[in-house]
């Protein structure tokens, strides 16, 4: 197990080299003169060059890739166009209000996705199998932006319970959690769900049942942990989106994370917030679907890596 | 005894407490601002937003009071030699920076220095036209600025927010880079911290030469970008003051007993400009038969939900020397009469870009397509976002292939007055990729009255010159002029002296919380 995580953590060289060369080909795709956006409208064409020059735009592509390259091997992801402090700080005083606002928004949906699931999936096709349903389709079909709106109209304005805006104390992170985790919620109960209808189906849990095991016993310690597999499939791919950072609710909640920053950059075309963005979320993608892939080999023993 | 002096010491204690208690409330205030700062260096800075902050603890030699009048700041007055070119500014004696310097006549000569420094490679550079020759200190409260050619408007340049003294001490210790994040000036706060991108603190500078000033204790700049939850720290207190409110929530904040709405006065004009060197658009006929078909009271009402005016001429009022020459009138009949004159009985197809993404702009073009097509124009809209606008029209560098045609766009003029309002955006000298006069339009009378009145030193003649030069762009149409918008914001009633000056920045010498 040890050298099959090894091997592809080394893997994970070529794989951000990659992505990074195309990060900066497309960004540098993208229409646009950054420092004309940068320097203003009102700003002359003399001004517009002194910014060029000292935002080191005026290199050749391939030179301005090299520095690049040779900077990030270092660790030095440049300079953000904007605000002139370095990537890596702008980008890491993001990462940790995205990254708890993440695990909270998961811990609470998978807790609520899975048992509604798994309650659908036992009792299916009667009325608890509808509720949970119903409220899984609303839970995806309603938009997060209305979703956070209202839930601020109601709990802050209205009712004056929790905070509106920012990310300072635990209470600020209630509703921007219940407002991502409502899509992640409902998609967790559709999969749990239907993996499990296939599960109960299966022999092994005929048999538990015939040996006269509880049937609470029979779900949980038998049926679940076989349902698991495409559901923690799912939940690393969705841990890895809001990861990225919900633009939506950051917005909306005036959260200082790292949504924000990539949609701010690209609308100014702050190329080296972009690429350090970009690699770092492939860098999160890679890392969580190799967690998921351990993951698999916790929950089916069966499954052997070499 | 010891019972009788405990007795007495809990209520003397108690009432020391209240006395003290006004004493040490603190005025805090919020301002919910719709973006971050890009920085607090107002030389760097191209952004009203980001320079209305920095006037928290910088002030310049001149500056604008709340009705956008030019007023002397850290300066007592100038003079100017008869040939235009030199400047002698007198300062005001005993005032400080916010880490103890004497404000003198060197922190004059190393801010101008700096920023027209081509090395220091600041966003400010092209504000001084490249016009100042030098810059002396004649004694330590009189500077000389000499400049290459005369420039009437100068002073309006020296009174621009982005014209602040920067402690030189601190100049020089952090370096023209680092100031932006250790800023030191002489205004009414000194700069605390800026926690990217959730706030910015700035608390009361105890020195601040204007004494009684601040009366509050400290402000927290913070940035929210979405218009509903700006609202809804206003509603629930967490803010004391917002600037923008959009028009859906402007009722909303209305009815709330504890705010005040306010609909300031403005520079910002918003005009449609027409390409005048492409077919149709060179043919006058039909420029003016555009301008009369677009209702600019209706687009008043449907976009702007009646927070605007229709424009009275190609400056706006509240711009030194704009004259006011009257509503372009809306009438369908001479539209289409004039059409019919210039060959297009039946009217074309062209392109309607423009340059914001914003819902109010989506409402505004949808609005000017519905009226051109009364008169036989059909125009397929492109809402361009910020990357799109500098290639396709700002950075366009070769005018005879330029793509754009009729163009939705607004500007406001930061130094106040006639020059900054019309040369940028109708001077032949103008053309995109150079400045912004995307009509490219060029009229030799208007270059020349340009010309001559930077060239003015009595104001009689600038006006005059200032007059017939609007008068001329007017009647030459080359934009259909729409309306100037209101400014909207709102306050808590127990918030005073703020205000939303003309050109969208703000004025808060005067504030105060109740």
């Amino acid at each position: 197990m040890l050298q099959y995580l090894l091997k592809r953590l080394l893997g994970l060289i070529p794989t951000l080299a990659l992505v990074g060369l195309l990060v900066f080909m497309f960004v540098h795709l993208l229409p646009g003169d950054p420092a004309r956006l940068a320097a203003g409208p009102d700003a002359t064409p003399q001004t517009v060059e002194l910014v060029r020059q000292d935002l080191g735009l005026d290199k050749s592509l391939p030179e301005q890739f090299v520095r690049f390259a040779s900077g990030v091997v270092r660790g030095d992801f440049g300079r953000s166009l904007r605000t002139k402090r370095p990537v890596a700080t702008e980008i890491a005083e993001r990462f940790a209000p995205t990254f708890w606002l993440t695990v909270w928004s998961m811990a609470w949906s998978v807790a609520i996705g899975m048992t509604i699931g798994v309650f659908s999936a036992v009792w299916r096709n009667r009325w608890p199998d509808r509720v949970g349903m119903a409220l899984a389709v609303s839970g995806i079909s309603f938009p997060a932006f209305a979703l956070g709106m209202l839930l601020m109209q109601i709990f802050s304005v209205q009712l004056g319970w929790l905070p509106t805006v920012g990310a300072d104390t635990w209470r600020h992170y209630i509703l921007p959690s219940l407002t991502l985790g409502a899509a992640v919620a409902a998609i967790m109960a559709r999969f749990t769900r239907s993996s499990f209808v296939d599960i109960l189906h299966e022999d092994y849990v005929r048999t538990a049942r015939a040996k006269g095991l509880p049937e609470s016993r029979v779900i949980v310690k038998h049926g679940l942990r076989n349902a698991l597999i495409p559901v923690v499939t799912m939940m690393g791919l969705q841990f890895g989106f809001l990861l990225g950072g919900s633009i939506v609710v950051e917005v909306v909640f005036n959260w200082p994370g790292m949504g924000r920053l990539l949609v701010d950059a690209v609308d100014m075309r702050d190329y080296p917030v972009i690429q350090g963005l970009v690699l770092l979320f492939s860098l999160e993608f890679v890392l969580i679907n190799l967690a998921v892939d351990v993951l698999y080999a916790v929950i089916n023993p069966t499954i052997r890596y070499r | 005894m010891k019972v009788l002096l405990r007795s007495l010491l809990v209520p003397a204690l108690a009432l020391a407490v209240a006395a003290a208690g006004p004493a040490f409330a603190s005025k805090d205030v919020v301002f919910a601002v719709a973006s971050t700062f890009t920085t607090t260096d107002p030389y760097d800075a191209n952004d009203t937003l980001s320079q209305a902050m920095a006037k928290s603890f910088y002030e310049g030699l001149y500056g604008f009071d709340k009705d956008m009048k030019m007023i002397p700041v850290l300066a007592e007055g100038y003079e100017v030699s008869k040939d235009g070119l030199v400047y002698t500014i007198k300062l005001k004696k005993g005032i400080k920076f916010q880490d103890g310097t004497d404000f003198k006549a060197d922190a004059v000569k190393v801010n101008l220095d700096r920023v027209t420094n081509p090395d220091n490679h600041l966003k400010r550079y092209g504000l001084y036209n490249n016009n100042i020759a030098k810059v002396e200190v004649v004694d330590d409260y009189t500077a000389r600025i000499t400049l290459k050619t005369p420039f009437s408007p100068f002073i309006a340049q020296l009174a621009h927010p982005s014209t602040v003294m920067i402690s030189p001490t601190a100049l020089k210790q952090w370096g023209n880079k680092d100031i932006a994040f250790h800023p030191v000036g002489t205004g009414p706060f000194k700069f605390v911290e800026w926690k990217q991108p959730d706030y910015l603190k700035v608390a009361k500078f105890d020195g601040y030469w204007k004494k009684g000033y601040p009366k509050v204790d400290t402000i927290t700049w913070k940035p929210v970008v979405d218009n509903n939850s700006r609202a809804a720290l206003m509603q629930t207190g967490e803010a004391h003051f917002t600037y923008p409110v959009s028009y859906e929530l402007a009722d909303v904040l209305k009815a709330k007993p504890d705010l005040e709405l306010v609909a300031a006065p403005s520079i910002v004009l918003r005009y449609l400009s027409m390409n005048t060197q492409k077919k149709p658009f060179d043919n006058p006929k039909v420029r003016q038969a555009i301008a009369y078909a677009i209702n600019k009271e209706a687009l008043a009402k449907v976009a702007f939900a009646g927070y605007a005016t229709p424009a009275q001429g190609v400056a706006p009022q509240g711009v030194e020397y704009a004259v006011k020459i009257g509503e372009w009138p809306y009438d369908l009949a001479k539209a289409k009469q004039l059409m019919k004159e210039a060959g297009y009985p039946d009217g074309f197809e062209t392109e309607l870009w423009s340059a914001y993404n914003h819902s109010t702009a989506a409402k505004v073009t949808q609005f000017i397509q519905q009226q051109l097509q009364q008169i036989g124009i059909k125009t397929k809209i492109t809402l361009l976002e910020a990357g799109q606008r500098v290639e396709k029209v700002e950075s366009w560098q070769d005018p005879a292939t330029a793509p754009v045609r009729l163009y939705y766009v607004g500007w406001s003029t930061s130094t106040g007055e006639a020059d900054w309002a019309l040369r940028p955006l109708l001077d032949g000298e103008s053309w995109p990729p150079k400045l912004f006069n995307t009509a490219y339009y060029k009229n030799e009378k208007f270059d020349a009255d340009i010309k001559n009145a930077q060239l003015a030193t009595d104001s009689k003649k600038k006006a005059e010159l200032y007059k017939d030069a609007q008068e001329t762009a007017y009647k030459d149409a080359p934009w259909a002029p729409l309306v100037v918008e209101k400014l909207l914001s709102a306050h808590s009633k127990k918030l005073t002296g703020v205000y939303v000056i003309p050109d969208a920045s703000f004025n808060f010498t005067e504030i105060d919380l109740k």
